[in-house]
């Protein structure tokens, strides 16, 4: 692919949007309500995650830490997540990074201390895949232990940038996140603080600060929308409750 | 560690100050000795202590990628290096430094694979970096990844030529052999967190256990960041992050500069024992 | 609401109005005379809601309930569980909530009188009143400092159940009533444990008459005596029966589809609303569930 296919002189990219727009965002909340306590479907773009949320419950194995619940994240990528149908992969070691990473981040927002000696049992599902897939990850995760009415600080919400020359690309998708940089940025709350940043392909460090800023500005707009999300299905809820 | 050795290490942090006497941005000295053989490296912080061995052999290329070479990291965490791993299994913690060192290293491009194939689709070589832990004492990222990068430095691999069809691997007495192309050189630098919102350069064994959560940038001298991981614990702004990349960016540069030096150090050592060598790569 | 309340009046109508829903992170108050309760967290003493729910206040007490969580044990609760393990002198008892309850040796009646101690030859048969998979109803005798719940099945009223079908709905869909044990048309008894769990069985003539409340300590001491308490096997239920029960089970999660909190008055409503239906599982169609609830709760 040329780049100029990528972002052209005109400012737009292959899929038409401009530098600092996210992809359409669906989001759902108690998708599978009879399988969890709390599960919720994120869809950026054609990459879709479901979260499943077990918990607090009893732990499987006696653990070691009791005065808090233990967070076991688990990512499985299904088969036909990509163009290119690939084998099952059991023990991925970028896929056990990431249930690490994902871990370590929600630790942060879960008041953890509140259950303890139970284990929050996270199952994330990758159904496709078109770039963002962390961040996916992350607005899924926060949305399902929002449903499971587990207590936490704040939203958690991530999105990564692309960075094309000096150009920040917000939310890029497949194409873009092969051809370029990318970071991943996520924060708890509404605020400006960085609590994720995962970066893996080789990038200019004056290069850093303009994708930082962006991908803060495409958090929060995503914590908007996972708001927006929770009330509306809350207020469903409540409007059921009141007949 | 007991309750009471992590409130003193506690107590010490919040007092801006560590068990080792540090600062909480002075980095422990890094002491670096190079073996016998082309590619053994020997990397002392503190007290860890690690090994890092390149060798190289020649192999089938890839399908998919017929001009590259192979690039192999192995990291063997032991029991040898503390009571607290076990043989044959890996725990999440070994996982990531394992992930950390292949995003540093390899993923970054450091070694240029392209350089190390001999005929397209037929033969390449294979260079293989295995990195044995001996003592434990925290900061196994940042010192494997100086380990294998001043190992990838040193080695020197045979010639090779081709006759007709065949490819001709020409032993150390019959030609020079060829250093490496090592595009650049990436330095891994780590932070600890604590409670109480305090951040900690390169750890010892004691803070490592009783850290929060941790963040580690790689970056070289020409300031590149080559990997950045960061997930939950302490939220930093957008200023503290660029400003801990300019301190891994001094660092990197500190270190960037001793294994050259001592590169040139080893190999003056060595001209001067077999004359008959011309080794005009050293002065990288 | 005590007078002392009344110049906050004001400032109470403002929280509650401008919640009638919080979600994670929000602002409750920044007033710190307020006591802060579960699913608040403080941060620089403002208060801020920690779950997606509704503010709820008693008193100077503000607390969000969310709008969907595990079960949580309160001190009498009627409810039902599943053993899950047998441990020394104690199992342990799937309630639904975030951990598993205990039921200690000395809280059940065993044959042979409630007020017996008991021996080792007890704690050797363990298995044989109770074993992991049983279901059982109890009341939750007390809680322990990490929220982990205690049960006592020391009443007719509690025990090894059997001759029914279990239905797992959320534990917030289960209003809290004063009894939780109903006798519904076509024989059935149904018991809506708070916690969610319910188990819908035959009425028999023994536990028709062991209503709440009017067990007399003769009858709990002839009935003690056998091994029948903890029998195994169902007695004979015929088919028809059986299609009640599922009809029972199938109104109960046709409640739960429209999200529905679930009581006695409710449930019989939908059970007449769904008869309409002659074969119980045509009750599985969603829009079937929505229509048979739309019309029960015209009804009431």
């Amino acid at each position: 692919m040329s780049r100029f296919e990528i972002y052209s002189p005109e400012g737009l990219r292959a899929d038409g949007r401009r530098w600092n727009e996210l992809r359409h965002i669906k989001c759902g909340i108690n998708t599978h309500s009879k399988s969890a306590d709390g599960s919720a479907v994120v869809e950026m773009g054609a990459s879709k995650v479901v979260c499943i949320v077990q918990g607090p419950q009893e732990p499987e194995t006696r653990s070691r830490v009791r005065e808090k619940a233990t967070l076991s994240v688990s990512v499985t990528v299904a088969p036909f997540s990509t163009t290119e149908r690939s084998k099952h992969v059991t023990n991925d070691r970028r896929l056990q990074e990431m249930s690490a990473n994902l871990q370590n981040l929600f630790e942060e927002a879960v008041l953890t201390h509140l259950h303890p000696r139970t284990e929050i049992v996270c199952s994330l599902t990758v159904i496709a895949q078109d770039g963002g897939l962390l961040s996916c990850c992350i607005n899924a995760m926060t949305l399902a232990l929002i449903d499971a009415g587990l207590p936490m600080y704040e939203y958690v919400s991530a999105c990564s940038v692309a960075l094309f020359d000096q150009t920040p690309l917000l939310d890029p998708n497949n194409v873009e996140e092969t051809e370029l940089a990318s970071v991943t940025v996520g924060i708890v709350g509404e605020t400006d603080k960085i609590s994720l940043l995962i970066l893996e392909r080789r990038l200019g460090l004056d290069r850093l600060p303009p994708a930082l800023e962006l991908g803060v500005e495409g958090c929060k707009v995503l914590r908007q929308v996972m708001d927006k999300e929770v009330r509306r299905h809350g207020a469903m809820r409540l409007a059921s409750r009141a007949e | 560690m007991s309750s009471i050795e992590q409130a003193f290490v506690q107590s010490l942090l919040e007092d801006q100050k560590r068990v080792s006497g540090r600062r909480l941005n002075e980095a422990r000295k890094l002491e670096l000795a190079f073996g016998g053989s082309y590619g053994h490296v020997e990397v002392k912080m503190g007290r860890t202590r690690l090994v890092a061995q390149v060798s190289s052999q020649v192999a089938k290329p890839r399908d998919d990628r017929p001009f590259e070479g192979l690039f192999l990291i192995t990291t063997d965490v032991s029991s040898m290096a503390s009571p607290r791993f076990e043989n044959g299994r890996q725990t999440v913690d070994e996982l990531m430094v394992t992930r950390l060192i292949e995003k540093a290293i390899r993923r970054s491009n450091a070694l240029d694979l392209e350089s190390l194939c001999i005929v397209a689709g037929q033969s390449c070589w294979m260079v293989r970096a295995d990195v044995h832990y001996l003592e434990y004492d925290g900061g196994f990222i940042d010192a494997s990844c100086i380990a294998v990068i001043a190992a990838l430095l040193h080695f020197r691999r045979p010639d090779t030529s081709i006759d007709g069809s065949r490819t001709i691997v020409h032993t150390l007495d019959e030609r020079p052999p060829v250093p490496l192309s090592v595009l650049h050189v990436p330095i891994c630098v780590s932070w600890s967190f604590f409670d109480n919102d305090i951040i900690v350069v390169d750890a010892d064994e004691a803070e490592q256990d009783l850290r929060i959560g941790s963040m580690t940038i790689t970056i070289n001298k020409d300031r590149d960041i080559c990997q950045f991981t960061k997930a939950g614990k302490i939220p930093l702004s957008s200023q503290q992050i660029i400003e801990c990349c300019e301190q891994a960016h001094g660092r990197a540069r500190e270190i960037t500069d001793l294994i050259h030096e001592k590169l040139k150090q080893d190999f003056e050592k060595r001209n001067r024992g077999n004359m008959g060598f011309d080794l005009a790569e050293n002065d990288r | 609401m005590s007078s002392s309340d009344s110049e906050n009046e004001s400032d109470v109508e403002m929280i509650l109005e401008k919640a009638g829903l919080v979600t994670p992170g929000e602002m409750i108050t920044d007033d710190t005379i307020w006591m802060r309760g579960h699913g608040t967290y403080a941060a620089d003493n403002v208060t801020y809601s920690a779950v997606a729910g509704t503010i709820e206040r008693v008193n100077k007490l503000l607390s969000v309930r969310p709008l969907r969580g595990r079960y949580i044990p309160v001190i009498g609760d009627h409810v039902v569980g599943r053993i899950t393990e047998v441990g020394n002198r104690r199992w342990k008892v799937d309630i639904g909530a975030s951990q598993d309850a205990v039921l200690m040796l000395g809280s059940v009646n065993l044959p042979g009188g409630i007020l017996r101690r008991k021996s080792d030859d007890d704690e050797l048969q363990m298995r044989e009143f109770l074993k992991e998979g049983d279901l059982l109803n109890a009341e939750i005798q007390t809680l322990y400092a990490d929220g982990a719940a205690a049960l006592h099945t020391r009443s007719l009223r509690y025990g090894k159940l059997r001759n029914g079908l279990f239905v797992q709905v959320p534990a917030s869909l289960v209003l809290r009533l004063r009894t939780q044990v109903y006798r519904l048309e076509g024989g059935i008894e149904m018991i809506l444990g708070i916690n969610g769990y319910i188990w819908i069985r035959k009425a028999t003539s023994t536990n028709a008459n062991a209503a709440p409340m009017d067990v007399s300590i003769n009858r709990l001491e002839q009935e003690s005596n056998s091994m029948e308490i903890y029998k195994d096997e169902n007695d004979p239920i015929p088919p028809s029966t059986r299609q009640t029960i599922s009809r029972y089970a199938n109104c109960i999660q046709a409640l739960v589809y429209n999200e529905v909190g679930i009581n006695e008055a409710r449930l019989r409503a939908v059970y007449e609303a769904s008869v309409v239906y002659t074969d119980a599982g045509e009750l599985l169609d969603n829009t079937v569930k929505t229509d048979i609830v739309k019309q029960a709760m015209a009804t009431l």
